[in-house]
């Protein structure tokens, strides 16, 4: 019998990511990027440099009271990494929303809410990270779509099991699918030549201790579990956890990040809002 | 919660929500989300009124730096808590219960060969909390509840509050998150009045404790789950870690210890370990 995963790697129509994705993601790691390189490559897709220009007049990325009425003057007033996060996110986002049936609001709902977790978790611990913790957020689970673009009514029996059986999804797929929504992901991240990085969050957002990239997927782990503590979750990860026993936080510690002193449930208070912050992000992107 | 009518009009600005909020969090642990600002508004505002004040801002000095701040502090927890108490509370607390906790603490005991659990409302008030957990065990062990020994401790140091647990009879009011089905199977309406059925009243044993009684508190051993909502706060730190600390003593080890929905025992204790559930947060001893 052949797996999923092998059928999934010959299937030739998978989502392709367009270039200029692809463009502004390797920008993102290049030494001493412009603004005027990166203004060039967004003009390169005229329908993303008008996205781009709403969002940055959203109220999600709004600076001040003067209107951005360039692509130029966005990328000042929100920075580089900012920038090149919104385009990828906008880019991928569209690639999948606009294939039918993908339109999962609860899906959508945790990736966002899993990236905004991430900004501010990595702020409380005071994480470097270049933005990439959003675009990690919002990306982690990309082999979820990919199942269900390829496997629908075994990835939703899946969905059904991990319910019924109150398990992680990635144990319910393994049974029926044979593979996991990380090993999928993470083929299409090969595929799609994302960076290293993105590929580890994708492959061991649920085992952080085997990345390569530790730090950064142990705290996309993190944000995963507290965004589904917010009920911001997506199929049947009812589920309930002590933060300090997982591999991440454990992660975390051993590098050094001060986690004893955060004050988690303050945190969690903080969080909230959280639904409402997730549906002004999705509303800025889909305008 | 029953809408509070604000009586003054006067505007809390975002710096006082902020000096409030973590004035009031780091005093009682209680913790005001942004989106909870004209919660705390509306009742502050009574405060206000009481001293005849024109801005929050007064009113955040006297917590301040008033000497009878330790007075009005009392007066504000009244005011920010005031007569919460009613049937499944915090809903998504009382599924934690309902869905994690119990069946986590239940299997545990099941294993040890002993069919038996002890759960205690610390702070019963008038009884809808210790009521509620007698009708949540009914609805997850349905029949098999006949094969299990089981206790819910009530206990409370208002002896008023407990002749009215005591009465089991309540109105429309403390019913109101209460649904229909559950209503009809555990209440008998007699003149308007809603009154716990038997079942479920035999579940409950009502006490008299005062928190600060150590040798009482001692005496309560072998809970497997205790809901200790919203009273904390009332008590200073020194005596909130005392309380805390025979909370957890009186925890079986893998029990389960529920605060107020926005309540942190963050500077409390580092003794539990704190469980994310949907939608909540509860202490485990391990």
């Amino acid at each position: 019998m052949t797996s999923i995963l092998e059928k999934i790697k010959k299937i030739d129509d998978l989502p392709t990511l367009p270039a200029v994705a692809m463009e502004a993601l390797s920008l993102a790691h290049a030494p001493n990027v412009s603004i005027s390189k990166l203004s060039e490559v967004i003009h390169k897709d005229p329908p993303l440099a008008t996205k781009m220009l709403k969002m940055a007049n959203s109220s999600f990325y709004k600076r001040g009271d003067k209107p951005v009425e360039t692509i130029q003057r966005a990328i000042t007033i929100l920075g580089l990494s900012e920038i090149i996060n919104i385009t990828s996110s906008v880019s991928v986002l569209s690639t999948f929303t606009s294939k039918k049936g993908f339109i999962w609001e609860s899906f959508w709902d945790h990736c966002v809410a899993t990236a905004i977790v991430a900004r501010t978790m990595a702020r409380k611990i005071k994480m470097e990270t270049q933005g990439r913790e959003f675009v990690g957020g919002l990306l982690h689970d990309i082999g979820k779509i990919v199942l269900d673009y390829t496997a629908r009514d075994d990835f939703q029996k899946a969905l059904d099991l991990s319910i019924t059986r109150d398990c992680p999804l990635y144990e319910a797929e393994q049974e029926i699918l044979g593979t996991t929504h990380m090993e999928v992901g993470a083929f299409l991240a090969e595929r799609w030549n994302l960076p290293d990085y993105l590929g580890d969050i994708i492959r061991w957002h649920h085992a952080p201790e085997n990345a390569q990239f530790k730090p950064m997927t142990a705290l996309i782990s993190i944000a995963d579990l507290l965004a589904k503590a917010k009920q911001l979750s997506y199929g049947g990860d009812k589920l309930s956890f002590v933060l300090a026993d997982q591999a991440g936080w454990q992660v975390l510690i051993e590098n050094r990040y001060l986690m004893d002193e955060l004050d988690l449930e303050r945190i969690t208070f903080e969080m909230d809002s959280l639904a409402e912050t997730v549906r002004d992000y999705i509303k800025s992107v889909s305008e | 919660m029953e809408p509070a009518t604000q009586p003054s009009g006067i505007q809390m600005t975002g710096e006082q929500f902020l000096q409030l909020r973590d004035f009031i969090y780091e005093k009682s642990g209680i913790y005001f989300a942004d989106s909870k600002k004209s919660l705390l508004e509306n009742r502050l505002a009574f405060r206000l009124k009481a001293y005849n004040f024109t801005d929050y801002e007064k009113y955040y000095y006297l917590l301040k730096y008033d000497p009878q701040a330790a007075k009005e502090l009392r007066a504000l927890y009244d005011t920010i808590t005031t007569n919460e108490t009613s049937f499944f509370r915090s809903p998504p607390q009382i599924e934690a219960f309902a869905e994690k906790a119990l069946p986590d603490v239940m299997a545990r005991r099941q294993k040890a060969g002993e069919k038996s659990l002890r759960l205690w409302s610390a702070g019963c008030s008038t009884g809808e909390e210790a009521y509620t957990l007698g009708i949540v065990l009914k609805e997850v062990l349905k029949d098999s509840l006949r094969e299990w020994d089981i206790k819910i401790y009530a206990s409370d140091i208002s002896e008023k509050a407990l002749r009215s647990a005591k009465q089991a009879t309540y109105n429309e009011y403390a019913l109101r998150g209460v649904p229909t089905e559950v209503r009809q199977k555990y209440f008998k309406s007699e003149n308007s009045q809603f009154v716990v059925t038997d079942e479920i009243r035999a579940l409950v044993e009502l006490q008299f404790l005062n928190f600060m009684d150590s040798a009482r508190m001692q005496l309560m051993k072998g809970f497997d789950i205790i809901f200790c909502r919203n009273v904390l706060i009332y008590f200073d730190d020194a005596a909130r870690k005392k309380i805390v600390s025979h909370l957890y003593d009186n925890l079986n080890p893998g029990g389960y210890l529920f605060i107020g929905h926005s309540e942190s025992l963050h500077n409390i204790t580092r003794a539990f370990k704190l469980v994310h559930f949907p939608g909540a947060l509860g202490y485990k001893k391990e």
